[in-house]
């Protein structure tokens, strides 16, 4: 990174971060002030917000990396999601507004009793203490595994900004701060996809590239065939990713607390089908950039695995080096030929010559089929001499490339498009967390103390939750990808959350006892399940979910 | 459909005449979406 790009990072953060803390440096000293804002955020404010607390660093770093890999399937799990929005606008948001609750925990004990509100509660906090931890060590990760940065230094930099502005200001602070963060998003993800795009070769446009990777299987955008164990088909991602949304935005706290800042039901509302109508596309344009990157990445060299860290020492070993070269080395000399056969392709598309296309196709089909194979083997051999390695290379892919052909000055603004959704993302789990703590636990226990204690208490919950997210990220180990990792830890307990909602909103003649030990037996099927079974995570949502409504139910006609 | 019921008549959104006119555009939203997902499968398989 040069001195521009260190000057543009810097300046960036700091300035959303001093900003967000200067306006919101008089937070009140009431609950309402601190948690919720005062109640007077506007629709847009509410639709930013929701917006960022979603887009997380993970979403930048593994999701173009994803597109690169698997095509861009994954948009079909956000399929269920505008639908949980209309949902959640219709019947939780006038529920909560009325009820004038500070979480989404707070409604269950009036609903049910305080051991149904305690478990809810707690099954949230697990979750999000642990998933918070993971959206700071991610990017940690990455970028000290590219740039060399020492990663307890970078996660306790990043970890250390959020809790100061989140303690400082409150919900107010994450908010403001997450409008200047999504500013910065938005701009860094526009430039990236322009750059792809022009620095494809001279006789390559946009269409060429779409249709040189839909030859490649990358524009796999909506798969209809029903496969249980496929995490990423159409049916999954109406139905286990309504049931995700569902939980995720209708009983999280992390976003609850974001549409509850709303002046009115009216705000509220609209900020959550605001999310609704832009999800999906901004989901699209990240895959997008990966599709580019792929087809980038026919024309120019790719390194034969992008995490160059472990490759470095593998090289470099006595045992292990001399083959790692000699595939590198096959590698360059595919690559050649890749790239002769892509732009053949490209010439052939451009003729619509049936059988030219079908010859250039399949010629370009074996090349891949032999990099695939070279890049398996590479991953092998690394696995191999470094058995503690991560082997799949997809987190690094977009940062790879950020840093080798990007200009001075946007490398230092694509960072911090990671940072600003690292901060964004986990400042409102931190927010909540510490929200969920006093409100749900320590008020009904330690109850009639001042306001002002009760906000002190908010802001000690957030520096404890905020240390132990860094002490959780600093010694946290890698599971697959990144992203999925966020969604399975969320899949294993939201679905018994929602459960849990969706008896206490529909089911009004069920009470307490029964949906406490309907919920109790629900964890323990999915936990169950999860290790036992290879089903995909996004049914655990239904399947938690499910178990909590029949127990209810099952036990409430038995005692009739 | 949409239960009229669980969608305050005295709350009036903005822009457009009625909540269940919003809830439609957002559901309206991710057909289309679909519709051009399936269609761009399609023409770059």
């Amino acid at each position: 990174m040069s001195g521009l790009d260190w000057l543009i990072l810097g300046g960036t953060l700091l300035f959303i971060v001093g900003f967000g803390t200067w306006r919101t440096r008089r937070a009140g000293d009431s609950l309402d002030g601190y948690l919720l804002g005062g109640r007077q955020a506007s629709w847009w404010a509410v639709g930013l917000s929701i917006m960022a607390t979603q887009a997380s660093a993970i979403t930048f770093l593994s999701t173009p990396g994803q597109a690169y890999d698997d095509g861009m399937r994954f948009i079909q799990f956000y399929l269920g999601l505008p639908v949980a929005m209309v949902l959640i606008a219709v019947f939780a948001v006038p529920i909560y507004h009325r009820l004038q609750v500070f979480t989404a925990y707070e409604y269950l004990e009036g609903r049910f009793d305080r051991r149904t509100r305690t478990f809810a509660a707690l099954l949230f906090l697990v979750q999000r203490g642990l998933s918070n931890g993971l959206s700071l060590y991610a990017p940690a990760l990455v970028l000290s595994a590219i740039l060399g940065w020492d990663i307890q230094l970078t996660v306790w930099l990043i970890g250390g900004l959020m809790i100061a502005y989140t303690v400082s200001g409150g919900t107010r602070a994450v908010a403001v701060t997450q409008q200047g963060q999504v500013a910065v998003i938005f701009t860094g993800m526009v430039v990236a996809g322009y750059l792809l795009v022009h620095y494809l070769p001279a006789e390559v446009g946009f269409t060429d590239a779409m249709r040189v990777a839909g030859h490649e299987g990358k524009l796999n955008l909506i798969d209809f065939h029903f496969d249980p164990s496929d995490r990423y088909n159409f049916w999954s991602g109406l139905t286990g990713g309504l049931f995700l949304a569902l939980s995720y935005f209708g009983t999280d706290q992390s976003q609850v607390q974001r549409y509850l800042a709303g002046r009115d039901i009216t705000e509220s509302r609209l900020g959550l089908l605001m999310n609704g109508l832009l999800k999906i596309p901004m989901q699209f344009g990240i895959l997008l950039l990966g599709v580019l990157l792929f087809v980038f990445y026919q024309f120019n060299p790719a390194p034969l695995t992008f995490n160059r860290p472990v490759y470095m020492q593998v090289a470099h070993s006595e045992q292990y080096g001399p083959q790692l070269r000699a595939l590198e080395r096959t590698h360059a000399t595919l690559f050649k030929a890749r790239a002769r056969a892509t732009g053949e392709l490209v010439a052939a598309l451009k003729t619509d010559d049936e059988q030219a296309i079908a010859t250039a196709k399949t010629h370009l089909q074996a090349t891949q089929a032999a990099n695939l194979g070279l890049r398996q083997q590479a991953q092998t051999l690394l696995k191999q001499a470094v058995p503690a390695a991560e082997a799949k290379d997809t987190d690094y892919i977009f940062l790879t490339f950020v840093l080798h052909y990007l200009p001075h000055g946007l490398v230092g603004l694509l960072i911090a498009v990671v940072l600003s959704a690292a901060m964004g993302s986990a400042a409102a789990g931190l927010n909540a967390l510490s929200s969920t703590t006093v409100v749900d636990l320590y008020k009904p226990r330690r109850p009639g103390r001042s306001e002002t204690h009760y906000v002190a208490a908010s802001r000690w919950a957030a520096v404890g939750w905020g240390v132990l997210g860094i002490g959780f990220a600093t010694f946290a180990a890698r599971l697959e990808n990144l992203i999925q990792a966020v969604n399975i830890l969320g899949s294993l307990f939201y679905g018994t959350i929602l459960g849990i909602f969706v008896v206490a909103f529909f089911l009004k003649s069920v009470g307490g006892r029964t949906v406490f030990w309907a919920a109790v037996a629900a964890q323990i099927v999915v936990l169950t399940l999860f290790f036992a079974t290879d089903i995909g995570y996004l049914w655990f949502n239904i399947i938690g979910c499910a178990v909590v409504v029949a127990g209810s139910v099952s036990e409430k006609a038995v005692r009739s | 459909m949409l239960p009229d019921n669980l969608i305050p008549e005295t709350d009036k959104p903005p822009l457009l005449p009625s909540w269940r006119a919003w809830y439609w555009l957002v559901l309206g939203a991710l057909g289309a979406e679909i519709g051009l997902f399936v269609y761009l499968t399609r023409l770059f398989a």
